[in-house]
């Protein structure tokens, strides 16, 4: 170590200042690499002139701040008031009310297992829903039931030995599955 | 190796230990952004890219293009401040 201190004594300030020169080149040399990559992984995956949009799309693409239109101009309430025709019971239901419509209707949702197995319990007979095996009650729902009721959870006693209703609720999936994709309707066998 | 490049890699290795290096670099990028450099090196990308062409440019084209104008634009307030730092940081570490 002594003999390191006494070469650092005789060391003029040039050197250390050559040194520190010569970090900072490296440093500078690091910092234009760095930029380098940067731009050439842009250009390569194509976002390096995305800021060179012409004038044309900027205007068309401009942002709208008109009254009863969102920021695209769209207007957005102008599907509240239509109605369309429930493929299940052919009724006419509101727009708004569709979709948790469907969901009874088709005995699909969360929901419509509860109503079910309660209307069951309860000795009544509906052919209008139809209960499917759901599992996942607990779960906080941020669901579309606007209103939805809050109802004592049943459990069902019966739930082991209505296997052959877990068949058709898989059919009744692939058919909404049909329906919201306009795909081909699936049949089962 | 010479005594001097015995001392020159033990304050490489000082910097990297203690973190310094990494902050002088955030240091260094941090300055040349706010003062532009990045911004213009970044138009001479540009140009140098419609020259080679999008589909061929390399990054060896870049580097070759790119790295001696950037060494030449830093601006010298940019590089008194880094050399005070690291100066410091010799004056206080190179005693090994």
């Amino acid at each position: 170590m002594k003999m390191e201190e006494m070469a650092l004594s005789s060391l003029d300030n040039s050197k250390m200042e050559g040194i520190a020169q010569d970090i900072l080149s490296e440093l500078v040399e690091d910092a234009c690499l760095g930029l380098c990559f940067e731009v050439h992984r842009a250009v390569k995956q194509g976002y390096f002139f995305l800021d060179e949009t012409d004038q044309e799309s900027m205007k068309e693409y401009e942002i709208v701040d008109q009254p009863g239109v969102d920021i695209f101009g769209q207007v957005y309430n102008q599907w509240k008031n239509k109605e369309c025709v429930c493929p299940n019971c052919s009724r006419s239901i509101a727009a708004s009310r569709f979709a948790p419509h469907l969901e009874k209707c088709l005995g699909m949702g969360r929901n419509s297992s509860r109503i079910a197995s309660r209307r069951i319990a309860s000795g009544n007979n509906t052919n209008k829903s139809e209960s499917d095996q759901e599992d996942n009650d607990d779960v906080n729902d941020n669901d579309w039931s606007y209103g939805a009721e809050k109802k004592a959870k049943k459990r069902k006693t019966d739930k082991n030995s209505n296997s052959p209703r877990r068949s058709k609720s898989l059919k009744h999936k692939n058919e909404i599955k049909g329906l919201i994709l306009n795909s081909r309707k699936h049949n089962d066998a | 190796m010479s005594k001097e490049a015995q001392m020159r890699a033990a304050i490489n290795q000082k910097l990297i230990e203690m973190g310094e290096r990494e902050r002088l670099k955030e240091l260094l990028r941090a300055k040349l952004v706010e003062c532009g450099w990045r911004d213009q090196l970044k138009a001479h990308c540009k140009d140098v890219i419609r020259e080679k062409g999008l589909e061929h440019v390399t990054v060896e084209d870049l580097v070759t293009e790119i790295t001696p104008k950037g060494r030449a634009l830093v601006p010298d307030s940019v590089k008194k401040e880094l050399l005070q730092r690291i100066r410091a940081f010799l004056a206080q570490h190179s005693a090994l």
